[in-house]
């Protein structure tokens, strides 16, 4: 072995295991990315339905009326609070976002027009806050109404709609932001890791007495980095692990490209914290400097917003985000199975973020 | 006896703010001797300590040691010396054992760990954590992790600073041990009776300049020549006398 290598894969050894006995270390690897798994799993895991939360305000006393009321109870869409009864009792509730929406049947809702059927006019009542919500239901309840009119007055109907998925292979909202956790998690382990790591051993001059040995900067680097990459590898796992066995995450692509992709990133990210910890003094000059790299990235890299709903001239800006190649091409990966070549341009800017942030970290790196 | 000289030192000066700290001090260190530097609080002990360790640049004079330029060669210099700073401080979690590794694989070296964790009593303490141990044990691990290369000068900044009297005494005795060795060290303390008992020659710093320099006893001697007295009450013992002679020599930590 030569002997550049041996402070190294002795720096490696050795770091690992000072994780595996450090219980709050082990905890932000390990558990804490987990949490956040079964928090979005908890939101996006299960059937995504569509539900109302309505105040049914009944004036009339038709026997249509009474039979709407049962009917809508069953309704899956709508969740009728019962212990309202009056519009200003709903009205304060809507006010207070309790409610989304109230549908006054007026006294005379269902009784017999001249035409010898069952008339009326549902009014949908909705905060201006909740417009959407109130719209939905509108058109809700003109569709059921659609059906008990087709009952009475027969008419055709040349045109219709209906609506149909296109994922395929039964891709679920989970799968979609799994991607989006697992960039989250190597940005975290990756940056938020070194930037209070570093500055505390500054401060107790531990760093310092590396410096009067021959251990280069290099070779401090480098095995931080492989520890970290594995480390990070292993956490990873174990998210996949909960992913697949607990919230049937598919992972359609190459196993061995993603194990790539992941260590790649996890190299880049790391790389970003260790220019910060490597610079900073101390934490008050780490901590913030983290903050602001960290935060814009966790919003604008698609971690947990699409970035497709972003103004495009945004958009274009957010692409060439370290960590946006990085959930791009795990989400490809995972959701679409894509292979290497179509995952150059991500792969390739992920590298190129690795050699920018490494020139960054050597050049501002201080012992002290 | 006419011994080889390790360390030369002309002119260093460092500069901080256009005030020199360290004002042009010259001195030769001997091999194999016991080097003491003295001085009050800001006198540049330790900022001189830290450019003969490659720890600070020099802006002026010159350092050889055994015959290497300390400002331009740091490297060859850095695997010639240890150093114990002021305050040792290791990575936590880290056993003794995996510390002494560490160690000598940044200089490319494998060590027998054991072997120098015995050699400052340490052995009982091998898979320890730092942070586990008393002042004296991390004084002596830290010495231990300085020596793993084998250097031929060893430093070591205002070592006993906060220790009990045992342990004290102990770190002296380790001390005198690794200059038996053939180890040349070289350290600062603001302790007289420190200075006056372990070491062979001393220079007095104040101010950034050296102010005097021999073996503590022709200091003594020229002050004695000059007419000084010191109250005359012959003391056959003083309380640290007591204090030993109460709680005994034994290590206690």
């Amino acid at each position: 072995m030569p002997k550049a290598l041996l402070p190294i894969i002795t720096f490696v050894k050795i770091d690992i295991r000072r994780l595996f006995r450090d219980r709050l270390a082990m905890f932000f690897t390990f558990v804490f990315p987990l949490l956040f798994l079964f928090v979005f799993g908890g939101i996006f895991g299960r059937n995504s339905s569509v539900s109302f939360n309505v105040a049914l305000i009944n004036h009339s006393k038709t026997e249509f009326a009474k039979g709407f009321v049962a009917q809508a109870d069953k309704d899956k869409v709508l969740k009728i609070n019962k212990e309202v009864t009056t519009l200003s009792a709903a009205e304060e509730k809507m006010s207070r976002g309790e409610l989304d929406a109230a549908i006054v049947l007026p006294a005379d809702f269902g009784e017999q027009s001249t035409k010898g059927y069952p008339a009326g006019k549902a009014e949908v009542i909705y905060n201006k806050n909740s417009e959407q919500a109130g719209q939905t239901l509108a058109s809700v309840l003109q569709s059921v109404f659609d059906g008990i009119n087709a009952k009475y007055v027969p008419v055709e109907k040349p045109f219709s709609v209906t609506a149909k998925s296109t994922a395929k292979q039964g891709l679920t909202q989970f799968d979609y932001v799994f991607a989006g956790l697992l960039g989250f998690s190597l940005m975290g382990a990756g940056i938020f890791g070194p930037t209070s790591v570093f500055p505390k051993l500054k401060e107790r001059g531990v760093l310092r007495r590396y410096r009067t040995t021959t251990l280069k900067v290099w070779q401090y680097f480098v095995g931080n980095a492989i520890s970290n990459v594995i480390v990070g590898l292993l956490s990873i796992t174990t998210m996949l692990a909960v992913g697949i066995t607990v919230f049937h995450l598919n992972m359609r692509g190459n196993w061995l490209l993603l194990v790539g992709v992941i260590a790649l990133s996890a190299l880049m990210l790391f790389g970003i914290g260790l220019a910060v910890g490597g610079w900073a003094r101390n934490e008050r000059q780490a901590a913030p400097l983290a903050q602001i790299i960290t935060f814009p990235m966790m919003f604008l890299t698609g971690a947990f917003f699409p970035r497709f709903l972003m103004p495009e001239w945004l958009q274009g800006i957010t692409t060439y985000l370290p960590l946006t190649p990085v959930i791009d091409s795990a989400r490809l990966i995972i959701t679409e199975g894509r292979g290497f070549v179509e995952l150059l341009p991500q792969v390739g800017l992920i590298a190129g973020w690795c050699v920018v942030v490494y020139l960054i970290a050597f050049r501002v790196f201080r012992w002290e | 006896m006419k011994q080889a000289t390790i360390l030369e030192v002309r002119d260093l000066v460092k500069r901080y703010d256009n005030k020199a700290v360290v004002d042009g001090i010259s001195f030769d260190v001997k091999k194999g001797e016991i080097f003491g530097i003295l001085g009050p609080n800001g006198a540049g002990k330790t900022t001189t300590l830290e450019m003969l360790e490659t720890l600070r640049p020099i802006d002026g004079g010159s350092a050889h040691l055994d015959g290497v330029d300390v400002s331009s060669r740091s490297d060859a210099i850095k695997a010639m010396i240890g150093v114990q700073p002021q305050t040792p401080s290791f990575e936590e979690k880290t056993k003794l054992t995996e510390l002494i590794e560490f160690f000598s694989a940044a200089y490319g070296e494998k060590v027998n760990a054991m072997e120098f964790l015995r050699s400052v009593q340490l052995e009982e303490k091998a898979n320890s954590y730092p942070e586990q141990l008393s002042g004296g044990q991390r004084q002596r691990f830290s010495i231990a992790a300085a020596l793993v290369h084998g250097p031929k000068v060893f430093f070591l900044d205002e070592p006993t600073t906060g220790l009990d009297p045992q342990a004290r005494r102990n770190l002296w005795d380790l001390i005198r041990e690794v200059r038996d060795r053939g180890v040349t060290v070289i350290m600062t303390t603001h302790y007289m009776d420190e200075a006056e008992l372990l070491c062979d020659r001393v220079a007095v710093m104040d101010a950034g300049k050296i102010i005097a320099l021999d073996t503590p006893k022709n200091l003594i001697k020229a002050l004695l020549k000059k007419g000084f007295k010191k109250d005359q009450h012959v003391e056959q013992a003083n309380l640290e006398d007591v204090f030993i002679d109460l709680t005994g020599k034994a290590l206690r930590d």
